[in-house]
């Protein structure tokens, strides 16, 4: 063979994670190799021209996640990354109300206030409670999970630092923790706030991405997940990525190119290389081989498991967990080329808002019959989305005067149920095509002159998400979010950091600790946990406040 | 203070078991305890009544599965109750009952079940991890305010002592522990089961009483309560108010005095600490402490909020307690006939929940106050096993919402009725015409008659977020209920409803501890 193909490390998947975990085994030292099957680097964080001049991102579409720990270390604004924050957002009813929200303050608290002058106060208790359950897991977030079997120094020293945070924050608080990250969205609000549409403008992050609904315990925990990131340290915020967020990726891919690593794209893994319960390589779907002795897959982890590793290599249990891990499609995206701004007949015009998000749900209940029909297996009657106009921040987005929009919605089932089947294959022309009017009825409760400023649409079913990213089920998270798979479950117990039962094969993608979203955690602590494991752990920076 | 002249060293609002359990308790340790109950008998949500002459019939509560053996021990209770075990029948639509009788699994045919293994192993995992929790349920929840101190290392023995056993467990079993404690019976019953009758028993299982569906998180920690004894269902003889009577009985003989048809108005208070009670009639009785069997809103009321701090009287107003749960007793006019099933079965815990998906789809049209197409129901026919030749049925009928959309009255009883025959009927359908009268409790009936918040079957939802430490409010999790002297005993406390007596005797224990009555 020739020695060209042969490498220190080989990374699987050029996602966000990915590329961030080859930053690490690179700058370490480690020639590392990326073999992506799109053409394209990104996986679900990428910018593409959807339309002649309209660049989008196809999948994740915002930005807050994304540590602030790792942008600074491998100097992305350097390569071309930068975040612009919000300044506002707003939510319809469907009685024609609105609510705005505010970066400011003091503008915030009298919008709330136009509304429901009773929620004012509670808005205050209720975002100081969120920001203490932020800042508490935080720390978390660049750690590794320990595993509470282990006798490890390591794992010991991880659950004593978890008990020590936990009893620093004092018993009340304890008490409310415990509350808070068990209970859901919809109590959790109910318990703050009297007006529907104030309730309702705050849930849809409980449910993003989740086959949970705002009344399932757990989702208080997915509000969290939302908001535990930060833009310019502003705890909470989200912004938007210019270029769209294939900046992000291209910031990284240009971080490992120039700390000397090798990206090759277009041809996909056909099935890791093992040898004696040893990891040695990969094979190419276009015949190509590559050999390391460390192989990282970005892939989540039943796609890495069950789809490029014969079953007999591996031990039944480990398969068993595998296949029961859930990874649940729940979301689809609609993308809009506008031919010129759509009207807001609700809205003041030049408001904040039009920089940031828009949704429209009425209620906590509208949001919970959305979750009814996705569990039957159809597409919300009523979707919730997510909306945004990109091109109001950043005009290079779209031709002159022309638009771009994205929007994120919920709920739409992977195994699309017709007349009674349930399969991926329903996902065709027809059925996205009234999944895509479902959308357009809902955008017209707050832009009625929507469907004519479409000049191009695009709608993404979670099936289109798995066949163009391969997220399993089109998954945004790379698994569910749910306690039975976070921390130390996850993605399976006794493999949450982030090694396989093959020797050298790792997972560095969002299935793993501490989960999904452009967040690149989960693929520095693999790299962090691969270059220990090789004795290189020193050359990893401490990127954790305190390290143990 | 209790003055000198005082009767009673502790007077007990309600005489429900629990409220009966605390007297017991606190009367074998030489206390003069007086229970008043508003209604005009003894067991509150356990009590029986005769749905014919001479036919004793469970008034709400019917079954005993989680009975705790050490307060069945310690109040020696054992000599006054005289139960039955039951197996339980999963009804099918195909008449293919399937019956589970503890280790036995099988169509009620006789034959095997294909899936039978598979569900012993979930059910009995879930049952060994809810022998792990048990003793947690007999103590007061851990104090988190206890800190690094003695005392506070003393109050994190018990969770250390479940850390321990936890792990002798081994690794394996441990990880599996971890991972399911809070996760939904639904995925854990259909990962490793075909959906049907078995799916649907634990499915069932893990819901009754809750304001939450199968998928729901949470929902495996539900069924591990509901294993916490064991499990074992039993009939009791004479209906559920001579279980009630058992627990009267042990506290009449540990010297308590139990006065019913007199409610609590307001718990009297000087200098911050609990001075007696004003009973409806306006009578005052001296008391050095106060013990209420109500719920955690009710009785901050009855101390009145005043008492509490701000942030408490937020987080008690805030307890869930969304009731979901009817009771249907029907007189039949002669004995049942269930296609498939022999008399012995039919004398078994019939369930109508065929699938878990059947489980879950009644929960999402109740969860909007809705009554759902097709209910779950837990039956029995007492009457099967006595022999005698008058027969009734006692259903306990889920996910029928307390909050009803349009209210309450005898129309929307009448159509619980009607639902709750059209669902048996399914499976027996001579049941139609062999109904000679119907005694409907809809939630707010059960709410009017026992005064349990919302008609719920734990007083307070019994979900991760209302539990132990947060049980039923953050930082009064402990009996103690904000002003010296004043304690809660009953359901909505830790470690929550059903028949066991954990919380009443765990209470009156704290009670006794704190100091309170020197
Ligand atoms: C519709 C949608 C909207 C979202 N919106 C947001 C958002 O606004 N903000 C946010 O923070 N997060 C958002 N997310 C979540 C976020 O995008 C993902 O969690 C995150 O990008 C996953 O990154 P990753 O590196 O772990 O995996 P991926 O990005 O999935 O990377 C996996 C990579 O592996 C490649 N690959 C797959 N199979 C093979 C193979 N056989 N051989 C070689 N390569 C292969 C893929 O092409 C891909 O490049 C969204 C996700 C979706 C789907
Ligand atoms: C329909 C239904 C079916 C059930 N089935 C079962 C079952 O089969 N098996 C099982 O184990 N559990 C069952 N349960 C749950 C179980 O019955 C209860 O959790 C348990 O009985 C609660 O006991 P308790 O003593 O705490 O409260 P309760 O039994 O509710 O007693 C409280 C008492 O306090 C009295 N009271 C309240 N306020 C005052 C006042 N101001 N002054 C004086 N007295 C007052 C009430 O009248 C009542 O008697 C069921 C519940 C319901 C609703």
């Amino acid at each position: 063979m020739d020695k060209q193909d042969s490498y220190d490390a080989i990374v699987v998947g050029a996602g966000h994670n990915g590329l961030t975990a080859a930053c690490y085994l690179a700058k370490a030292g480690l020639k590392t190799l990326i073999v992506e099957k799109n053409e394209q680097i990104g996986g679900a964080a990428v910018s593409t021209e959807m339309y002649k001049g309209w660049i989008y991102s196809n999948c994740s579409y915002v930005c807050s996640l994304l540590r602030q720990e790792i942008i600074r270390d491998l100097e992305l604004p350097k390569f071309g990354l930068q975040v612009v924050p919000y300044r506002g957002r707003v939510t319809f009813s469907d009685k024609g109300e609105y609510l705005a929200s505010y970066d400011d303050a003091h503008v915030k608290r009298r919008e709330v206030g136009r509304i429901s002058p009773i929620d004012v106060d509670a808005y205050d208790r209720y975002y100081q409670l969120v920001m203490r359950q932020c800042r508490f897991i935080r720390p978390f977030l660049l750690r590794r999970a320990p595993d509470p079997t282990s006798m490890k120094p390591r794992d010991v020293g991880e659950l004593m630092f978890l008990i020590k945070r936990i009893y620093d924050i004092g018993p009340r608080d304890v008490g409310e923790m415990i509350r808070f990250w068990t209970m859901s969205i919809g109590d959790f609000l109910d318990e703050h706030f009297e007006h529907e549409l104030v309730k309702a403008s705050m849930a849809g992050s409980g449910i993003i991405g989740t086959g949970l609904g705002v009344y399932s315990p757990g989702t208080a925990y997915v509000l969290l997940h939302h908001y535990m990131g930060d833009v310019d340290g502003s705890m909470g915020a989200w912004g938007f990525a210019r270029g769209a967020m294939g900046a992000v990726t291209k910031a990284l891919g240009a971080a490992f190119e120039s700390a000397g690593g090798v990206i090759k794209t277009g041809s996909g893994l056909s099935e890791f290389i093992i040898e004696n319960e040893k990891v040695r390589g990969v094979a190419l779907e276009n015949g190509d081989e590559y050999r390391a002795p460390i192989v990282a897959s970005n892939l989540d982890v039943k796609r890495t498991i069950l789809k490029h590793i014969g079953r007999e290599k591996l031990p039944p249990e480990y398969v068993r967990a595998v296949e029961r891990f859930k990874i649940r499609g729940s979301s689809g995206k609609l993308n809009l080329a506008l031919d010129k701004m759509p009207s807001f007949p609700l809205l003041p015009e030049n408001g904040d808002y039009f920089t940031g998000d828009f949704s429209c749900n009425t209620s906590l209940e509208t949001l919970e019959r959305a979750y009814d029909d996705w569990k039957e297996g159809r597409w919300s009657a009523k979707p919730y989305f997510d909306m945004l106009i990109p091109s109001k921040i950043d005009p290079t987005l779209a031709p002159p005067g022309s638009h771009m929009m994205s929007l994120f919605i919920q709920y739409a089932p992977y195994d699309l149920n017709v007349n009674g089947v349930r399969s991926a294959d329903n996902w065709n022309d027809e059925t996205r095509k009234a999944f895509a009017d479902a959308v357009f009825d809902r955008i017209e409760v707050c832009c009625p002159d929507i469907r004519q400023r479409v000049l191009h649409a695009e709608v993404r079913s979670p099936a289109d998400i798995e066949r163009e990213v391969g997220l399993t089920e089109g998954n945004i998270f790379q698994g569910e979010l749910t306690f039975d798979q976070l921390l130390f479950n996850r993605p399976i117990p006794g493999y949450a950091q982030y090694s396989t039962p093959i020797d050298g094969l790792y997972i560095v993608g969002s299935s793993t600790h501490p989960g999904g979203g452009v967040m690149a955690a989960p693929g520095a602590n693999a790299a962090r946990e691969i270059l220990r494991r090789n004795g290189k752990g020193d050359l990893m920076p401490a990127l954790a406040e305190e390290e143990i | 203070m209790a003055g000198e002249g005082s009767k009673f060293d502790v007077v007990i609002i309600g005489a429900g078991h629990n409220g009966l359990a605390a007297a017991a308790t606190l009367g074998k340790k030489g206390k003069r305890v007086l229970v008043l109950e508003r209604s005009g008998a003894i067991g509150g949500l356990a009590t029986s009544y005769e749905i014919s002459d001479g036919l004793p019939i469970s008034r709400h509560a019917h079954l005993a599965y989680n009975l705790n053996p050490t307060v069945i021990a310690e109040l020696g209770l054992s000599g006054k109750l005289s139960m039955r075990p039951l197996a339980t029948i999963m009804l099918s639509d195909d008449a293919r009952h399937v019956e589970i009788d503890g280790e036995t699994i099988r169509f009620a045919d006789g034959s095997a079940h294909p899936d039978g293994e598979a569900y012993k192993e979930i059910r009995n995992r879930i049952k060994k991890f809810a022998g792990l929790l048990a003793p947690l349920a007999l103590r007061s929840p851990p104090d988190p305010g206890g800190g690094l101190s003695l005392a506070g290392a003393g109050e994190a023995m018990p969770l250390a002592a479940l850390a321990l056993k936890l792990r002798l467990m081994g690794k394996k079993d441990m990880r599996d522990f971890l991972r399911i404690v809070l996760s939904n019976i639904y995925d854990l019953a259909l990962d490793d089961l075909p959906d049907g009758p078995l799916a649907g028993n634990l499915a069932a299982d893990a819901v009754w009483g809750a304001w939450a569906g199968p998928r729901s998180p949470g929902t495996v920690f539900s069924l591990m309560y509901r294993y916490g004894c064991g499990g074992a269902p039993l009939l009791p003889q004479g209906g559920m108010g001579a279980v009630a009577g058992a627990f009267a009985a042990a506290a009449r003989q540990a010297g308590a005095e139990i006065r019913t048809g007199v409610s609590a108005r307001r718990v009297l208070i000087a200098n911050d600490a609990v001075t007696g009670i004003e009973t409806d009639k306006g009578e005052k009785i001296s008391a050095g402490a106060v013990m209420s069997s109500a719920g955690a809103v009710q009785s901050m009321m009855l101390a009145g909020a005043e008492h509490f701090d701000v942030e408490a009287v937020r987080r008690i107003r805030n307890v869930r307690s969304k009731g979901m749960t009817a009771k249907v007793n029907i007189l039949l006019k002669r004995a049942p006939d269930i296609p498939g099933l022999s008399k012995e079965q039919m004398a078994g815990r019939l369930i109508a929940a065929p699938t878990a998906i059947y489980v879950e789809r009644a929960f999402t049209q109740a969860k909007y106050g809705e009554m759902p197409a097709a209910p779950i129901i837990e039956a029995v026919i007492p009457t099967l096993a006595d022999g005698g030749d008058r027969h009734a049925v006692s259903a306990i009928v889920h996910y029928i919402p307390r909050n009803l959309k349009g209210g309450w009255d005898d129309a929307a009883r009448a159509r619980l009725t009607g639902l709750t025959i059209d669902t048996l009927a399914r499976y027996w359908p001579d049941l139609r015409d062999n109904v000679e009268r119907v005694d409907a409790f809809s939630p707010a009936d059960i709410e009017n008659e026992t005064a349990a918040p919302g008609g719920h079957w734990h007083h307070a939802e019994l979900s991760i977020d209302q539990l132990l430490t947060v049980r039923p409010v953050n930082q009064l999790s402990r009996y103690a209920f904000a002003v010296r002297g004043f304690y809660l005993c009953g359901a909505s406390a830790h470690p929550g409803g059903d028949v066991s007596g954990a919380a009443g005797r765990n209470s009156a224990l704290q009670l006794l501890n704190d100091g309170v009555l020197a």
